[in-house]
């Protein structure tokens, strides 16, 4: 059985079998960090490709100062948020062309997510925390998700975010102040 | 009261709600899909994909400006140096006949 550092060293080498046995292996840890950040399933997929793409690209880089998962953690944690960026942006431009008649600008509005993972009694209250978690700020939005949905601890997150430990508990006090100003908001109403 | 304690136990739930939560599966074919998108995104592809990223673009064209706008400033100081070079003190000169031609022999001349 191929250790991970074989692996790698076979993909360096551009061996075509160590890049699909790369893939079979963290194809589903990619596809959920990028889900949970993007809230998108069609996304979400488009993004992972990439990210796989961008370590065939760019394993050479890869010193091995680190475990894998975390250098693949982070690609695909700033591959989301790049993308999510961009989308940004291309709703501002939308809105513009909105301006002139055009029909397809789609506005501010967060369609419901609904992540495949979460338990069926949970469904509708998962709903409403990801359209909350949606709202964070990036940095907090990352450290959130690496956490709940893929349990690291709060010292891998500093590793993946290439950050202190202390500033990773920060960013999850204040996500979670958030989230609780934004359900307080949700359930005021209700 | 009993609504704000209510509303609190909302959001202790909600904020539970992803405890245990499974980690989501990628479609089983992505290594094909990824395999068709290698094969499709190389050589001019992605030159193409970069030249027309509107970052490159734009900077392209602030680029070419610049390097515009410092050659016609450069051709413009050159064209009026060049204009006041052309009027040197020897056409001065030759223009209001100061030259003058009389050689005078002051030593062996002194008193005249």
């Amino acid at each position: 059985m191929t250790t991970e550092t074989e692996l790698i060293e076979q993909l360096k080498r551009g061996e075509e079998a160590a890049f699909k046995s790369i893939v079979d292996q963290w194809k589903d840890l990619v596809y959920n960090i990028s889900l949970g950040i993007v809230q998108n399933e069609t996304e979400a997929e488009d993004i992972t490709q990439d990210v796989f793409i961008k370590v065939f690209e760019n394993i050479s880089s890869f010193k091995g100062e680190s475990k894998f998962s975390t250098w693949l953690y982070r690609i695909v944690t700033t591959t989301s948020l790049d993308h999510l960026r961009s989308k940004k942006r291309k709703k501002r431009f939308g809105f513009l062309f909105s301006l002139s008649g055009d029909e397809s600008y789609e506005g501010n509005q967060i369609p419901d997510f609904n992540h495949p993972g979460v338990k069926l009694d949970d469904k509708e209250r998962a709903k409403v925390l990801f359209k909350a978690i949606s709202n964070l700020p990036e940095s907090q939005k990352a450290a959130f998700t690496l956490h709940k949905l893929e349990g690291l601890s709060y010292r891998e997150i500093s590793e993946v975010m290439n950050t202190t430990v202390s500033a990773v508990e920060s960013l999850m006090s204040r996500a979670n102040g958030n989230l609780r100003k934004q359900l307080e908001e949700f359930y005021k109403t209700m | 009261m009993i609504n704000k304690e209510h509303i609190q136990q909302e959001i202790d739930k909600t904020l539970q709600c992803l405890d245990g939560i499974k980690r989501a599966e990628a479609n089983p074919f992505l290594y094909t899909r990824i395999k068709a998108r290698m094969q499709k995104d190389s050589g001019w592809e992605k030159v193409i994909s970069f030249i027309t990223r509107p970052a490159v673009v734009f900077t392209t064209l602030v680029i070419l400006i610049a390097i515009n706008g410092l050659t016609f400033f450069n051709t413009a100081d050159e064209n009026s140096v060049t204009e006041n070079e052309s009027f040197t003190t020897t056409d001065f000169d030759e223009e209001y006949n100061l030259v003058s031609t009389i050689n005078y022999d002051y030593e062996n001349n002194p008193g005249e």
